[in-house]
């Protein structure tokens, strides 16, 4: 039961990955070094990020919710900004398509934060004999994270790369990619501030993954309109 | 060169970096798990082999799901554990499955957490009697039956009590735990127990020498007072007997303080020497008297005047009972009994006289004194108990833990019986002094016993499970060594008719599983959504055409061949 309860929670967090990379055209156009570029990014954003937590956040003894250390790890979350827009520029991409660029990206970026945060808990947790419903919801909350960040990759890539933009669009886009890059913030606040339970969380994280994905989505289109 | 050193340098890096992964999978291959929903002490029934036969219970792994007394009937229970708390336990359904030997994978009793000697504290115990009676029934008929699945006991704390409620829920609802309906699995995991090898038992004798008179030749009369300080319960590592017979052992230290008090002084030693023996192996028929006499030289055997064997003094009322095996016309009986008799008096309390007969051709030895009679030495038991105990019963039970025994009634068999020998060392029968009196410095101390007392009702003393050098007999040495004039340390052999086995207390996880079903329904739902998943990627980025495409074979191939 154990094994088995590992495996079927590793696909869950793990399978969609695998799955977009294969479905997409990702796969004809051979874009895995680009994925694996923008994994390596994402592991160096973490240490990063990790260094300045340590430096300058303090411990808090109770798990209630603190506006200004919530404000400091809010700051130190845009290092992730940062990450991503390293990844969409500066690496040297083979011709690819900005379309299929952003997705790649956006999956590097995902399938890194999976592995990262939650491989080493399935690993150790889900083993066991105790059952929970944690890895699964935890998994559930991995294929959100891989929607928020294509979503993210997208409006980053809308902002940096596409340089003839509608003027009514600019503000609406950056307005997303506020919002999709401050969910880690928006979720802590959900789940100290105002108590929500594991579940709900995941339920909200999955619905706004959606909303955003698809705002993202007719927000790239339209702003494919007059290049073509 | 430049391009020979880098690639040698990348080389060890990549060698050391081979071997940090290396390090890394091996790590997380060793991560073991303990996650459970509670972790519980349990202790196990006695496993022991008497003269060849099975006893007890002959396992100790457990691995099974777990249900409660409201199983739904006709349910199989060859590999579920049944949980029954005290006060649920009904004895003729115990009695049933035992005698009947029906399969069962394990039984978990759950004692009233007052009865822990760890964490009972102070509390009083409600319903003594009754649970008096349960628990000495329970220990009974486990003890003599032989048990073929692993029977713990546990101590109720919040956590076992949540786990019960939630296993009686889901048995009200006719789900009995099984591997394909979830619901909770208790996993005791140790080895197979093993045999002790050569259990010994360690008899400490300790000798305090009299006033011998210039020109006297002659051996001086000795008195002995013993008591044996193993016990042996159902449970043998929460088995405390705090009154058979921790009372006898504080009995018999307090005696050796308060007449070694007076020995300290020539002016008031006596013409007789004292010999105090703490025994072992007194459950098992007194063998360990019965050695420590026989190791005896002839001389001194002859000179004993009498023996008073201390048993369960600390659970009795107002009347003690003197047990003989010489018939009460006997004049040595006769002249020990009135000295009692008159300190009983004047102390308030009663004393009476029971005579039973030795059965020579009976391996079966009830009292202490029995061994010494055998030997033809006059002795007698001074013990709370009006009737003898069968083998095994009442030799530090469940129940006998602190709250059962009664630290003034220790007090007073104390001073009955330090007065009664002070009388007869010094000639003072019938006379009405008080040797020992209250008030004075040589008053028998409270403070003493209760210590002692309470140190015994934390000590499980099961004489198998004692080694050699047990720190707790060494305790007793020590003890006696301050009081006495010589100490000696004679360690036997277990009669050879007993084995025993190891592991007595273990760690029990209490895991709340899920079942095989309900992991097979989640790989049917993640594999469809996977599923899913791929053809809805597929038809939004490529089409529905590219999707169809996958599946059939492309048509060119087709017509070529044919």
């Amino acid at each position: 039961m154990t094994m088995f309860h590992f495996f079927n929670c590793a696909i869950l967090t793990f399978g969609p990955h695998a799955v977009y990379y294969s479905a997409t055209p990702l796969s004809e156009y051979d874009t895995l070094g680009t994925s694996v570029k923008a994994a390596l990014v994402y592991l160096g954003t973490a240490l990063v990020k990790l260094v300045c937590l340590a430096t300058f956040l303090q411990v808090s003894e109770n798990d209630g919710f603190d506006p200004y250390q919530e404000l400091l790890k809010a700051l130190i979350g845009f290092i992730d900004v940062a990450g991503l827009y390293f990844a969409l520029t500066q690496l040297t991409h083979r011709n690819i398509s900005q379309n299929h660029k952003f997705q790649a990206v956006g999956l590097g970026w995902a399938f890194a934060d999976s592995v990262l945060h939650r491989l080493a808990p399935l690993w150790v947790g889900a083993r066991g004999l105790e059952f929970t419903w944690d890895y699964i919801l935890q998994g559930l909350e991995a294929n959100a994270n891989l929607v928020l960040s294509i979503s993210l990759a997208a409006l980053g890539s809308l902002i940096w790369l596409r340089k003839n933009k509608p003027k009514t669009l600019i503000p609406i886009i950056y307005a997303c990619a506020g919002i999709v890059a401050t969910m880690p913030s928006i979720t802590s606040y959900l789940r100290r501030g105002l108590g929500w339970h594991f579940p709900k969380v995941v339920g909200f994280e999955l619905f706004t993954s959606l909303v955003m994905a698809f705002i993202s989505w007719q927000l790239f289109s339209a702003c494919q309109r007059p290049s073509t | 060169m430049a391009t020979f050193k880098k690639s040698g340098g990348l080389r060890d890096l990549l060698e050391s970096m081979y071997s940090v992964i290396a390090l890394l999978f091996i790590l997380v291959a060793c991560v073991e798990l303990c996650d459970a929903a509670a972790a519980v002490d349990v202790y196990r029934l006695i496993q022991y082999d008497m003269s060849g036969s099975p006893f007890g219970s002959r396992f100790a792994a457990l691995n099974h799901h777990a249900a409660s007394l409201r199983f739904p009937p006709g349910a199989d229970l060859s590999r579920t554990v049944l949980i029954i708390p005290l006060r649920e336990l009904n004895i003729t359904f115990v009695r049933e499955y035992i005698t009947q030997k029906k399969p069962l994978g394990g039984l978990l009793f759950l004692l009233p957490e007052v009865l822990s000697f760890k964490h009972g504290g102070n509390k009083q115990v409600h319903e003594k009697e009754k649970m008096k009676k349960l628990l000495a029934e329970l220990e009974q008929l486990l003890v003599h039956s032989n048990i073929p699945y692993p029977v713990y006991f546990a101590f109720e704390n919040d956590d076992i009590d949540t786990v019960l409620t939630e296993i009686k829920k889901n048995d009200a609802m006719g789900q009995p735990a099984t591997a394909t309906t979830g619901g909770y699995k208790l996993v005791i995991p140790t080895a197979e127990p093993k045999k002790v090898a050569s259990p010994t038992i360690t008899n400490i004798q300790g000798w305090l020498s009299g006033l011998k008179a210039d020109g006297d030749a002659n051996q001086l009369p000795t008195i002995a007072i013993v008591a044996s300080y193993d016990t042996f319960g159902a449970a043998p590592a929460l088995s405390v007997g705090s009154d058979s017979n921790g009372s006898g052992i504080v009995a018999l230290l307090e005696i050796a303080r308060l007449f070694s008090l007076l020995y300290s002084n020539p002016k008031t030693r006596g013409r007789y020497n004292l010999l105090f023996g703490l025994t072992s192996g007194g459950p098992y028929n007194y063998n360990g008297t019965q050695k420590w006499l026989r190791s005896f030289d002839q001389r001194l055997r002859e000179s004993i005047d009498y023996a008073i064997c201390l048993n369960s003094i600390g659970s009795w009322d107002n009347e003690l009972w003197i047990h003989v095996s010489k018939p009460p016309e006997n004049a040595y009986i006769k002249q020990i009994f009135e000295g009692f008799s008159n300190v009983a008096e004047e102390l308030d309390l009663k004393v009476g006289l029971k005579h039973k007969k030795i059965n020579i051709s009976n391996p079966r030895v009830a009292w202490e004194h029995e061994q010494f009679s055998r030997l033809r030495v006059t002795a007698a038991t001074l013990s709370g108990l009006s009737v003898a105990p069968e083998l095994f019963e009442g030799t530090g039970s469940l129940f006998d833990g602190r709250q059962y025994v009664n630290e003034s009634a220790i007090f007073r068999g104390v001073k009955l019986v330090a007065e009664s020998l002070a009388r007869h060392i010094y000639g003072h029968q019938g006379k009405g002094v008080q040797i020992f009196a209250d008030e004075s410095s040589l008053a028998a101390n409270p403070a003493y016993i209760r210590s002692w007392l309470d140190l015994l009702s934390q000590t499980p003393r099961v004489a198998p499970f004692l080694s050699k050098n047990d720190p707790f007999v060494m305790a007793l040495k020590k003890e006696l060594a301050d009081h006495v004039d010589e100490v000696n340390v004679q360690h036997e052999n277990l009669e050879g008719i007993f084995t025993f086995y190891d592991s007595t207390s273990a760690r029990l996880n209490i895991y709340q599983v899920a079942s095989v079903t309900f992991d097979l329904l989640l790989l049917l739902v993640l594999g469809s959504y996977l599923i899913v998943l791929f053809c809805f990627l597929v038809i939004t980025t490529r089409g529905v055409d590219d999707l169809i495409s996958l599946f059939r074979r492309p048509p060119s191939r087709k017509v070529k061949t044919a």
